[in-house]
């Protein structure tokens, strides 16, 4: 199922073996959230996790940034296993992670200045990559007073400044509107491919994953979902989002993968349906 | 049943809520209007004081008339009487505040970063903080002597606990995602508690200073109350004692001007120490 190409290399960005994680419920049972995960994302890969809601894609991406240890299995980044947060990546979260109290460019400066970088130096580093998002003009603002595709972009130069080897981002753009969406999708596009940066992509969009990725995983539905399905996306770079839908390529896979996609989402819908029924 | 109905029929549609409704008041009365109308309730209020106790209605032993109180509070100014007590009151409740404050801190962010200490000291703190504080103003006279710092230690009492318990909180109720998103940025320990942990429990604190400020200077004046040689609260200890119920009145209103021009200041402070925080309605 996984990446077995003949020329794989020997050190993946990340590398997920036989990962399980577990939680104890309240009630003192075991909830599985994941089972038996294998990932293996190759650097400057693209690779988008899809499945259904409560299939567990955060808790993977958690365990990739060792946010969260797996209960069983190992993971590793560039060969080294990761212990603690992993120092290669950078996160983008789904909720809002900007410091409220800290001005734009103070937000997109913490990586350097908590590294130790000069504070004139990581000022202008930051001015930089402000200027990149398009946000120059926002730099002595605070998060409450930008829109949220503003935020967004602000986190995307919080994450890249950096300059990590990978990037794992959970659902970055589900809050925002569809246009603002396929627009930072595009400029997220741009910016990753001078870069060889390896992306994890978790959304529970197909659309978005196939628009974007070189791999789309699928998961099973939750809980203990594990792979089912694994599909290298062809379509060639680069790609214009904004125009890729009505692809024949991308009309094509997303049929493909959909029709395996189709059966966990119906089978987290019905499990939904049979539990509302017992509290009925 | 029916005025219940009625009044859910008067509230604001979504999307209109409070912000809406506070808009359309304040369009209704201004804020300059409204001064106006608090004078006036003001005026009415002393006035009807004033003649109920001129005409002889109420006792103007235990209620002075309000000009008589002025008075007092003038002479109390303008002789310089009142000056030293209120410079010892507002010692003792500084210095209360400033220690007090400092051990909240500083033990609410050890507590909420460690949990065993946490779990260790919880049913110690809810025993002294469940302790009436003013039965305390007697063993600290004895402890401390008459002096300031008999009441700098029952002030200390009251600060410490609610700066403590709101630190407490407030380190406990950080976003987890902010957390997390320093961390993967490559935050220390020591670096999560200055970017992280202290600006957002900062806000708990605010919210709890006013109270504390308010409670060093109430545990200075009962403390002086209580038993002292200086302070406001031996000044109205003093009046008391010669039955000068104007006396006790007037360092009633002086200390409460004091208070209001602390709380502005306070105000001021976490107007601009939280001038990142988004204009709430509160």
């Amino acid at each position: 199922m996984t990446l077995s190409s003949a020329g794989a290399p020997t050190q993946y960005a990340v590398e997920l073996q036989g990962c399980t994680k577990q939680f104890t419920t309240p009630g003192g049972g075991t909830y599985f959230a994941v089972r038996d995960i294998d990932l293996k994302v190759e650097p400057g890969r693209f690779v988008s996790i899809v499945g259904p809601t409560g299939s567990g894609k955060s808790t993977i991406l958690n365990m990739a940034a060792g946010l969260l240890t797996p209960s069983t299995g190992s993971v590793s980044s560039f060969g080294s296993p990761v212990n603690g947060v992993n120092r290669r990546a950078s996160y983008m979260f789904q909720q809002d992670a900007l410091l409220p109290w800290k001005t734009v460019i103070d937000n997109v400066s913490l990586g350097l200045t908590m590294a130790g970088v000069g504070k004139a130096e990581a000022y202008s580093e930051a001015r930089r990559w402000l200027e990149k998002v398009g946000l120059k003009n926002f730099a002595d603002r605070y998060p409450h007073q930008l829109s949220g595709g503003m935020r967004k972009r602000t986190a995307v130069a919080q994450a890249w400044i950096v300059n990590p080897d990978i990037l794992l981002m959970d659902e970055p753009f589900s809050a925002l509107d569809v246009q603002t969406r396929q627009i930072m999708e595009n400029e997220l596009l741009a910016l990753w491919q001078e870069s060889g940066k390896a992306v994890v992509f978790i959304t529970h969009d197909l659309d978005e994953a196939i628009a974007l990725s070189d791999e789309v995983v699928i998961l099973g539905a939750g809980p203990g979902s594990t792979v089912v399905g694994n599909y290298e996306i062809t379509i060639p770079r680069p790609r214009d989002l904004l125009d890729i839908r009505d692809d024949p390529r991308f009309v094509e896979m997303h049929r493909e993968i959909w029709g395996r996609l189709k059966l966990e989402v119906s089978k987290t819908y019905e499990a939904a349906r049979a539990e509302e029924g017992e509290v009925a | 049943m029916t005025v219940l109905n009625g009044r859910k029929a008067l509230k604001p549609a979504p999307g209109q809520g409070p912000a809406a409704a506070r808009a359309r008041r304040s369009n209704g009365t201004s804020d300059g209007l409204m001064r106006v109308y608090q004078l006036v309730l003001a005026a009415v209020v002393l006035g009807a004081w004033e003649l109920l106790g001129r005409a002889g209605i109420i006792d103007e032993f235990f209620f002075p008339l309000p000009s008589d109180i002025l008075a007092t509070v003038w002479s109390w100014i303008s002789t310089g009487y009142v000056f030293p007590h209120l410079w010892i009151t507002l010692q003792e409740a500084l210095l209360a505040f400033a220690v007090g404050a400092a051990a909240g801190l500083f033990l609410g962010f050890l507590l909420a970063r460690v949990r065993f200490l946490e779990r260790l000291f919880d049913p110690f703190l809810q025993m002294f903080n469940a302790l009436p504080r003013v039965v305390l103003a007697p063993i600290f006279l004895l402890w401390f002597g008459l002096g300031i710092w008999s009441k700098v230690a029952f002030g200390f009492t009251l600060v410490f606990f609610i700066v403590f318990f709101n630190t407490l909180e407030g380190v406990k109720n950080v976003d987890r995602v902010l957390v997390d998103n320093a961390r993967m940025l490559g935050a220390s320990e020591k670096q999560l508690l200055r970017h992280v942990f202290i600006p957002s429990a900062l806000t708990w604190i605010f919210s709890s200073l006013h109270i504390s400020v308010g409670f060093a200077i109430t545990g200075a004046v009962v403390g002086e109350y209580l038993g002292a040689s200086a302070g406001v609260g031996y000044a109205i200890a003093q009046a008391q004692g010669v039955f000068d119920t104007q006396g006790v009145f007037a360092g009633m209103f002086i200390l409460m001007i004091v208070v209001l021009i602390i709380d502005l200041l306070v105000n001021r402070l976490e107007k601009h120490l939280l001038r990142w925080r988004p204009v709430q309605s509160s």
